[in-house]
């Protein structure tokens, strides 16, 4: 076993922390109060080559390996990135943009992975619908064949980057009886008649990533959007879900890191009987809670990324693992920090109480924790 | 980086497994119940043949840190066998014999080295006491000079292997400064106290020492040497080992809960297959691995020099022992009534998960330390 970094992702990290917090973290206070986008994040991101990092350089991309990608998600969380725009990069690059490079045709890559690596156009996934989260298989938006054509018809629920999206990947059943086998993918582009946002959701955390629900009336779209072969769109979902499981943990592991810096900070600076509170062995053993979490779940994300550039097909044991302990672990000392900064740390004018807020996510959003449960009591 | 065993990791792991085939394993295990000299037979037999695969050479003294991940991946086989054997013998081996090999000066005790080597003795090292003096090198166990030999006078509470033991090495403070004494429990002078009942570990023999005024010539001393090395040697060593005990009791938990929640029977169905158990087992695999993984990656850092490897070990050292007093805990309870009856091997390792969070640098010392480095990198 070896877990040395190379020179060059170590150095490339610290570039992305550089330049995030030079050009993004300025801004994330005021969009995360007025829960709206951040487009200029979004260009700056775009520009610097992190939207499409892991696409060849003739696609537009920055041809790095999956570990390098994951550092890369790290640092925007290590320089305090919101997890709405973490959240948002990762819907748009791994869930759209990667599926489309995966199984797309050279035509489908070549339309849409330069703009999409270069953040011009914005990207979504959308699987989940009011009456299927967990539950994948029960999804009940359809594609019908109709001469040269899909016809959609059908919802898709809390989809991240939904309205700002100017092309989607959309799962629906093109055999309603083949249950999972019945699923295929889609590319909808934004304007095409029949799809449209309904409405826009207000959220507890990830406020900065629009999250909506999508509507599908009579959606023409030509029978070349088709994503892969018809019927493999569950496994493309699961494959999709290895991302969510590894780099779009990457920015929780970061925004811990960001954590035990404000920590370290507000504990040297508060005082309180006399003396910096970060003289109480009850506010060090918060300081070192975060420490523990975060190494303990770092080598978990950096082992699927790992395996991933090995080329090792479908972790879901690994993925179930990391994506778990990610989700469930890091509630108590995320917890604990904003204990930490006592009053302050529930006011919006210290960014604990942001990322409190933001990693509440992380049991939830692709797949929750008792799905990953069920996942690997299944495989064991 | 590369997180699969190499060939050399995977041939230590084989020999190791080697040793301990169906007919070992069960004596290892009856060792729980054993006499004092039924005790002294296996774990000499054991460490011969432990001897035998190289297993006792590895990793001897700070000089030989490189080899702390590959020992460490077969250090944790050998503490899923048996607990009480695992600790006996890295306390000969890792500890005395890391004593002797890394701090004695050059060939003073190459006839004890190789008699280590071949798994000829069995050793202890007593270093804790009741009260440890603010100021000098942390001994009330004191001894002086006096013509060719020195004298030491002392006591020591806990001291494994004692009772079974050929050599000890005793910490005491000479001149202001730390020096280990080897002696012989057959010395009158040396006064090795009655076997201590213990909560867990039950195959380790366990006692308290005393040294009354006892002789040991110029040659069987180590030091005077600088206080925080030999402090910070013993410390690392014994955390590193106590992380593989702590591992190696989640595995075997583990094994044993699952093979019970798949064979045995309620309502005409294995209880794995009711979610209040499977995720238990869901969950229990989940801190076995996080625990494996970061405990590999903090004995990497050793074998690396990483700057950072303290903390992480003592990361490694706090999230392995609190989780597997967690596991070990769910198991008994996936055991329920079976669990409950002593003399079960998840009971005793229900007992046994206490150990690590007490022994060695104890998790309130390891997480003030953790807590102190980083806010020392984090100063305002
Ligand atoms: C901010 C945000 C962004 C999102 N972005 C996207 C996106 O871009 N694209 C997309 O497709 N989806 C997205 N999602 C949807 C997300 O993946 C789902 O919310 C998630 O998978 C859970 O589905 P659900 O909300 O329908 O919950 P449900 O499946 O209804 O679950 C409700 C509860 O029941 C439990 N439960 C369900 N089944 C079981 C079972 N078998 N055993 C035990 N317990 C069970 C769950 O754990 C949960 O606690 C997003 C969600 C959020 C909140
Ligand atoms: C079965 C067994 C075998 C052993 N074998 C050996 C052996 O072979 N050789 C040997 O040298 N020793 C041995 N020991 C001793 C063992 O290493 C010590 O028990 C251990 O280091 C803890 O020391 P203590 O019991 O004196 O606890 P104490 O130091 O008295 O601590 C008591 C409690 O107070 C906490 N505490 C102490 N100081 C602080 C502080 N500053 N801030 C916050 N909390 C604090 C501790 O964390 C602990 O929870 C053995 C012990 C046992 C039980």
């Amino acid at each position: 076993m070896d877990f040395a970094l190379t020179e060059e992702q170590l150095m490339f990290k610290e570039q992305v922390l550089k330049f995030a917090r030079r050009e993004i973290v300025g801004r994330v206070q005021d969009h995360d109060l007025r829960g709206q986008f951040d487009f200029q994040s979004w260009k700056k991101l775009g520009e610097f080559g992190i939207l499409g990092l892991h696409f060849p350089e003739e696609l537009g991309g920055g041809g790095a390996d999956v570990i390098t990608s994951v550092l890369a998600a790290e640092a925007l969380g290590e320089a305090g990135v919101d997890g709405g725009l973490t959240l948002s990069y990762g819907a748009h690059t791994y869930l759209c943009a990667d599926t489309i490079f995966r199984h797309g045709t050279d035509v489908q890559r070549h339309k849409y992975i330069p703009k999409l690596a270069s953040g011009d156009w914005i990207g979504c996934m959308g699987l989940t619908e009011p009456g299927a989260g967990s539950d994948v298989a029960s999804l009940r938006t359809r594609a019908e064949r109709k001469g040269d054509s899909w016809v959609l018809n059908g919802t898709k629920m809390f989809i991240t980057n939904g309205a700002i999206a100017d092309v989607a990947v959309i799962y629906a059943k093109t055999d309603p009886s083949a249950g999972h086998a019945g699923i295929s993918a889609f590319i909808v582009e934004k304007g095409t008649p029949g799809f449209s946002v309904s409405r826009s959701l207000h959220k507890m955390g990830v406020r900065t990533s629009p999250t909506s629900e999508l509507v599908f009336q009579d959606c023409v779209i030509p029978v070349e959007n088709m994503l892969g072969y018809e019927g493999n769109g569950f496994i493309m979902a699961m494959q999709t879900v290895e991302w969510d499981r590894s780099t779009l943990l990457a920015p929780f592991l970061g925004s811990i890191s960001f954590l035990i810096q404000r920590c370290c900070r507000y504990a040297q600076e508060r005082q309180q009987f006399g003396r910096p509170i970060a003289y109480f062995q009850a506010v060090k053993h918060k300081i070192a809670d975060l420490k523990i979490f975060l190494e303990a779940a770092r080598s978990l994300v950096y082992r699927i990324a790992w395996c991933k550039d090995q080329g090792r097909p479908l972790n879901h044991l690994e993925a179930a693992i990391a994506k778990l302990f990610v989700g469930d672990w890091s509630l108590d000392p995320i917890n604990d920090a904003m204990l930490l900064h006592g009053g302050y740390g529930y006011c919006h004018e210290y960014d604990v109480e942001r990322v409190f807020r933001d990693s509440r996510l992380a049991p939830i959003g692709g797949g929750t924790s008792d799905i990953q449960k069920v996942i690997i009591s299944r495989l064991m | 980086m590369n997180f699969d065993f190499t060939a050399e990791e995977n041939e230590l792991k084989r020999r190791v497994a080697g040793v301990f085939t169906g007919e070992a394993v069960s004596e290892a295990q009856l060792m729980e119940r054993a006499s004092l000299e039924e005790l002294k037979r296996t774990t000499g037999d054991f460490l011969r043949k432990l001897g035998e695969i190289g297993y006792l050479s590895l990793c001897l003294g700070p000089a030989q840190a490189s080899e702390s991940l590959k020992l460490l991946a077969a250090q944790e086989d050998v503490a899923r066998i048996s607990g009480s054997l695992f600790l006996s013998v890295e306390t000969t081996a890792r500890l005395f014999g890391g004593l002797v090999a890394g701090f004695g000066a050059h060939d003073q005790f190459s006839d004890l080295l190789a008699l280590l080597a071949g798994g000829r003795i069995i050793a202890a090292v007593a270093v804790s006491e009741d009260e440890r003096p603010d100021s000098g090198p942390g001994f009330s166990t004191v001894a002086w000079e006096d013509g060719e030999s020195f004298i030491v006078s002392g006591t020591k509470p806990f001291v494994t292997n004692a009772p079974i033991a050929d050599y000890i090495a005793v910490a005491a403070s000479l001149d202001g400064k730390p020096a280990i004494f080897i002696v012989k429990p057959g010395d009158h002078a040396v006064v090795v106290g009655p076997r201590l009942e213990t909560l867990g570990y039950n195959g380790l023999a366990v006692a308290s020492l005393e040294l009354r005024e006892v002789r040991v010539p110029k040659e069987m001393v180590i030091g005077p040497l600088q206080n925080p090395t030999l402090i910070e040697f013993l410390r690392r060593t014994q955390d590193l080992l106590l992380t593989a005990a702590s591992v190696g009791l989640m595995r075997r938990t583990l094994t044993e809960s699952k093979k019970h929640a798949d064979s045995h029977l309620r309502g005409g169905k294995p209880i794995f297959a009711r979610q209040e158990i499977r995720f238990k087992i869901a969950e229990m695999l989940t801190l076995t691995q996080t625990a494996q993984l970061l405990c590999y990656r903090a004995a990497w850092m050793y074998s690396v020099s990483d700057a950072e490897a303290h903390a992480v070990l003592h990361c490694a050292k706090v999230f392995s022992a609190e989780a597997s007093e967690r596991v070990a805990s769910m198991g008994v309870q996936i055991l329920a009534g079976t669990g409950y009856v002593s003399g079960n091997p998840v009971e005793q390792a229900y007992r046994e998960s206490k150990y690590a969070a007490l022994a060695g640098t104890t998790t309130e010392l390891a997480r003030m330390s953790i807590a102190e480095e980083l806010l020392k990198r984090h100063q305002v």
